[in-house]
């Protein structure tokens, strides 16, 4: 297929710095459904990268596939590559453990545990480190100072985390998953079940996480992938359409189908 | 970025994975031997019940099954009549409490205004939650002396019918199969209504809609949609009710008058598998026993294979439904 | 026949059906009336403190203080052995085998428990615990609490099993994949994430169990058996409140019928008032993930 051999050529030329995540022909199926067709791209570090597309183009599964989550049901299956700093995570030697505590993920709706608010942060920390209470407490302040969320519940740390709005939930989940000191911060669709506000303050706090964290972000909304990321990959069907600098993918996209998408013409 | 004491070793996190997956196999097995208790608990209880009547159920044999005497001085044990009693009051039982039932449930589907469907369905639910040993002193000092009085009557009336008339004759005690069978219809009413309340709430509005839009009454909708859609959940709703009846101990047995009698009469005393083991299970030693235990073996054999019945039906509509 | 009368015909059936309908509730709702206003009124009138000082030896000069004793140690032995095992049976069913034929069968024949005699539990009790403890101590321990509280336990097992497994199968599966993606392991993702976003509606179900068995006479006829005097050593024989009442009914004296009616209305109001519990607890568990 020529859109394959081209979306395979297009990122590698497409990106400067030192690459994070190398994907290299990811396929992807569920009950025998082919739901990426030979994905490869080049996730920068410590940039924003993008993944945008019509419902059903497989953003979400692709993103699914960089920690490993769709493991946890029976009959989903990925193969290719997938490099993070070198290593191939769809190796199964490769520890989830150790995949997890350096890929963080925040999800589509804000699912703060059934804890305090600090204890929700400190969930995460406590299984992989052994902290005394006052690097504990330090650690969740700054996590919680990093989400932009201390100011406002530093007075209720003890108080059940479901009492938070929904834009103080998701924040508090990006302090859960950051706390445990990623270097990967995978977003799916973190801003769908929130109010403008809350948005504008998710996005806000994406492009400063950006200095410590590798961001890939999916999203359905493409003003907010043109507002918050570096590079966007546009996908379809399963496939990798076009991949490269944000800027470009909204101005002059080489692809026909992504000018299509981006002028609002289908999706 | 990260201070040193923070970063877990690589050798750490491999230990830890390692441990982590021995808990998730110890902790999967725990859980798994829990869930087995729930079958080791249905096989036990029939198991042991055939290993206690066992002395009866293999040395005697068809003799249990079909003889009608029961004769503990001479250890001659059949159980025809509290299986006669059994089927008898549970029969009764669901002809009465099956169109009740119904009538329930479109009154709290189709008639009730909203704000008194919520009330009135917990109420009757209530009558599911009041324990069977009230049922049973309610039986004996209300509901039988009750009975008593109205049993002339029936006798009087009923009684002369052709064919069914035989059923109605006899003494006016207020005790017997009729006064069992009518308490267990209560018992058993709220469990039936509540299955038929919510599988009719699961049909289709548009399929209500198109009927009505064709000019049908809230009856006709009724009779001539919402049954057949609901058909096999309803067979399984009343199965549910027989189960209970079957199976049900203190509600009957001050009620039936315990008496190893297989009769025409609905108006004389009886007994049933239930009552007869709760009657005389602690006077009982040896074969006399050993034949009580059988006759759970029999009730428990019974009861299992109408709930598996039961289940299976309320299994299909579901299964359409996409549950 | 004319089209007129078709109507009118098919119009008198409808409201014939629909009175039929108000009908059968209203007589639904006398019965219930009918056995609670009996079971208050007889209940009231023989509640005297005596009851709850005194012991069942003294008969009609007595009380029911063992058999309030006996039930309330009865009860919560049972919960304690059928509330740990079937909660960890219905994380079970609705975590790790939610899709397998193991799973799927084990939930329908645990449904099938839940209507299960309760007659022959005690049978079972009787024949796998009364008789061997009976035959290892040349009969010095035949009936006992313990065997009592293990057939109440059988009672309440598969309703906690149900309970557990509706109530986890309600717990969102973002909440899953938000531990698991923190690199939490899955069992202490289960114990300390879901059991817990599930806990107010595991712990209805638990309280549901109770009030189930709390009523039960059947199972304990056989291997609790009944004592007159207090008791709380687990392997001797125990009275109950609900065989208490079934011996006093069976009693002749007018006097035992009175007591019956006052024991029968403490197991009621223990009974509807757990119910009632139970509904409040499970609205307030409908709010808090959605």
């Amino acid at each position: 297929m020529n859109d394959l051999a081209a979306a395979v050529a297009a990122p590698l030329a497409s990106v400067d710095g030192r690459t994070k995540i190398k994907v290299r022909d990811v396929h992807f199926y569920y009950n025998g459904f082919h739901a990426l067709k030979g994905v490869s791209m080049d996730i920068p570090e410590k940039q924003v990268t993008a993944i945008i597309g019509p419902s059903g183009c497989g953003k979400s599964t692709l993103l699914r596939i960089f920690n490993r989550i769709y493991a946890i049901y029976p009959k989903l299956e990925a193969k290719g590559s997938i490099e993070l700093d070198g290593e191939n995570i769809l190796d199964p030697g490769y520890s989830m453990n150790r995949l997890r505590s350096k890929v963080g993920m925040v999800f589509q709706k804000p699912v703060p545990f059934p804890m305090t608010i600090f204890e929700n942060v400190a969930y995460g920390i406590r299984h992989h480190e052994k902290l005394s209470k006052s690097d504990m407490e330090s650690r969740v302040e700054q996590a919680l100072r990093s989400s932009a969320l201390w100011d406002e519940v530093k007075d209720k740390l003890k108080q059940n985390a479901l009492g938070l709005s929904g834009g103080q939930q998701q924040r508090l989940c990006i302090a859960r998953a950051i706390a445990l000191k990623p270097e990967v911060l995978l977003l799916d669709e973190p801003t769908s079940a929130l109010d403008p506000i809350a948005t504008s303050r998710i996005e806000q706090l994406v492009e400063e996480l950006k200095s410590e964290f590798t961001i890939v972000i999916v999203t359905h909304n493409m003003q907010q992938a043109a507002r918050v990321s570096d590079y966007t990959a546009f996908m379809y069907i399963g496939e990798l359409i076009e991949f490269g600098n944000t800027e470009k993918i909204f101005t002059k996209p080489d692809k026909k189908q992504t000018e299509d998408y981006i002028t609002g013409r289908f999706g | 970025m990260q201070v040193t004491s923070a970063v877990p070793l690589a050798r750490d996190i491999d230990r830890r994975a390692r441990a982590d997956a021995r808990h998730d196999r110890i902790f999967h097995r725990v859980l798994k031997f829990c869930a087995l208790l729930v079958l080791a608990t249905l096989l036990g209880a029939a198991l042991s019940t055939l290993w206690g009547g066992r002395e009866v159920l293999f040395g005697h044999g068809l003799h249990f099954l079909t003889s009608d005497s029961w004769n503990p001085v001479e250890d001659d044990y059949g159980a025809l009549a509290p299986i006669f009693g059994t089927l008898v009051t549970s029969l009764i039982a669901l002809v009465i409490a099956v169109p009740i039932s119904f009538g329930v449930a479109i009154f709290l589907t189709e008639i009730a205004p909203t704000w008194m469907r919520g009330p009135v369905s917990a109420a009757i639910e209530l009558l599911a939650g009041i324990p069977s040993i009230i049922y049973g002193m309610w039986g004996l000092f209300v509901f039988v002396p009750f009975m008593a009085n109205i049993e002339p009557a029936l006798s009087d009336t009923l009684g002369n019918l052709p064919l069914i008339g035989k059923l109605f004759q006899g003494p006016p005690l207020g005790l017997g199969l009729l006064t069992a069978g009518i308490v267990l219809a209560v018992m058993i009413l709220p469990f039936i209504s509540s299955v038929m309340r919510e599988v009719f709430q699961t049909v289709p509005t548009r399929l209500k809609e198109s009927s009505y839009a064709l000019g049908s009454t809230t009856w006709e909708v009724l009779w001539d949609i919402v049954l057949p859609y609901t058909r096999s959940a309803v067979i399984g709703g009343i199965f549910l009710g027989l189960g209970r009846a079957l199976g049900e101990t203190m509600a009957v047995t001050f009620v039936l008058g315990n008496s190893y009698n297989i009769t025409a009469s609905l108006l004389m005393p009886g007994t049933s598998i239930s009552s007869s083991i709760a009657n005389e299970f602690n006077e009982a030693v040896g074969v006399h026993r050993s034949a009580l235990i059988a006759l759970g073996f029999l009730l428990f054999v019974v009861t299992f294979v109408v709930l598996l019945i039961a289940r299976l039906m309320l299994h299909q509509l579901a299964k359409r439904e996409g549950k | 026949m004319s089209n007129a009368g078709i109507y009118l015909r098919r119009r008198l059936v409808n409201v014939i059906a629909l009175l039929f309908g108000g009908f059968a509730t209203v007589l639904g709702l006398i019965f219930l009336v009918w056995i609670l206003w009996v079971t208050i009124s007889n209940g009231l009138s023989a509640i005297h403190p005596r009851l709850f000082t005194k012991i069942t030896a003294y008969a009609d000069q007595g009380g029911l203080a063992n058999a309030i004793v006996g039930s309330l140690l009865m009860d919560m032995m049972a919960l304690l052995i059928c509330a740990p095992i079937g909660v960890l049976a219905g994380t079970y069913l609705a975590e790790y085998a939610n899709r397998s034929k193991l799973g799927a069968s084990i939930r329908f024949l645990n449904d099938i428990l839940l209507s299960a005699p309760s007659i022959v539990m005690g049978l079972f009790v009787y024949v796998i615990i009364v008789l061997p403890m009976s035959n290892l101590t040349h009969g010095n321990i035949s009936f006992s609490g313990f065997a009592g509280a293990v057939a109440l336990a059988l009672i309440g097992l598969p309703v906690i099993v149900r309970t557990t497994d509706e109530m986890l199968q309600l717990v969102p599966g973002t909440l899953r994949e938000a531990a698991l993606s923190l690199g939490v392991p899955q069992w202490k993702l289960t114990v300390q994430v879901l059991i817990r976003a599930a806990s107010s509606g595991i712990l209805t179900g638990v309280l549901l169990a109770l009030a189930r068995l709390a009523g039960e006479t059947a199972p304990l006829l056989f291997t609790a058996f009944g004592n007159n005097f207090m008791t709380v050593h687990p392997l001797d024989k125990m009275a109950s409140l609900p065989v208490a009442i079934y011996q006093y009914t069976n009693d002749p004296s007018p006097a035992m019928h009175s007591i019956a009616w006052a024991g029968a209305l403490l197991i009621t109001l223990f009974v509807l008032a757990l119910s009632l519990l139970t509904r409040l607890l499970f609205s307030r568990k409908k709010v808090s993930y959605e």
